[in-house]
């Protein structure tokens, strides 16, 4: 069945349609997050969540002034963006039709894009998916409930993604990013 | 105006401003790299690389197809601070990025 998640209104705005249950699933999800993004647990979901910016031993130094300068940000506005998605579905009430919507902003749009992102890379590194693995555990395996959220997570997210490579548009530069600035395509 | 007699003081709100103001490091070629990961889908990576780096559709779907299958790829260079400001809004998107020295 056609569903559509995200609609562009006229005024540039993003409509949010949700069944109440999907509701009811991201807000326990985006709840769950805001804590995970500021202490996360040792290991894959740390490292894949904030990754370091130099692989190379020798650049310690390089890798502590960077951390200082962009950890913390990073971690304010992950914390912000599942924030964002709790409050706003707290706030959204049922339309007519029994489903629930709400409408982001641009900044919103783009907070909800990288958190529902950010939920699927903790999920994923939890789980520990691969390139081959499929999230469909048998319902008596622990992961199962983990799995179908994260399919859940992955379905929504490449809807917005969608929609948005839609907009885009196939334009743009094909020279290497070596410039101080970026172009950056209309509407962007 | 009058030119100002002391030093204006101006707190950087960038991440390049802040970067390079205490650049004293030479200012070698770097490379940014991406790195293949299993969550990550292939239309997000190009959309990432359309938005962040102005990228045709062709361009950020052939580095992308490149992160995939050769498990990395070099998506952009300059200086370190640029580069940096590349990792940063890269990890911002959830991307693995890296950078080094261009070899």
């Amino acid at each position: 069945m056609a569903r559509r998640t995200f609609q562009r209104r006229r005024d540039g705005t993003l409509r949010v349609t949700l069944y109440t249950q999907e509701v009811d699933l991201l807000l326990l999800t985006a709840r769950d997050m805001i804590g995970i993004v500021e202490h996360p647990p040792e290991g894959d979901v740390r490292d894949r969540l904030y990754p370091r910016a130099y692989l190379d031993p020798t650049e310690e130094s390089a890798q502590a002034e960077f951390d200082a300068l962009v950890h913390d940000d990073l971690v304010r506005s992950r914390r912000e963006a599942f924030e964002t998605i709790a409050s706003g579905l707290e706030a959204a009430r049922p339309a007519a039709s029994g489903r629930v919507e709400l409408t982001l902003s641009p900044n919103e749009e783009t907070q909800w894009l990288t958190a529902v992102n950010d939920a699927r890379l903790v999920i994923g590194a939890a789980l520990g998916v691969t390139e081959d693995t499929d999230t469909e555990y048998a319902p008596d395996d622990p992961r199962f409930e983990y799995g179908v959220l994260y399919s859940w997570l992955t379905a929504l997210h490449i809807e917005l993604v969608t929609l948005l490579l839609d907009e885009i548009g196939e334009s743009g530069t094909d020279d290497d990013g070596t410039d101080g600035e970026h172009r950056r395509p209309p509407g962007s | 105006m009058s030119p100002p007699d002391v030093e204006e003081i101006t707190i950087p709100d960038t991440v390049e401003e802040l970067l390079g103001e205490h650049e004293t490091r030479p200012d070698v070629p770097w490379v940014v790299i991406v790195w293949n990961d299993p969550v990550n889908t292939f239309a997000y990576v190009i959309f990432v690389f359309q938005k962040l780096f102005g990228y045709s559709r062709a361009k950020a779907s052939r580095l992308t197809n490149q992160v995939h299958y050769e498990g990395k790829a070099v998506v952009a260079s300059g200086s370190r601070e640029k580069c940096e400001a590349d990792v940063a809004r890269l990890h911002a998107h959830g991307l693995w990025a890296t950078m080094q020295k261009d070899d």
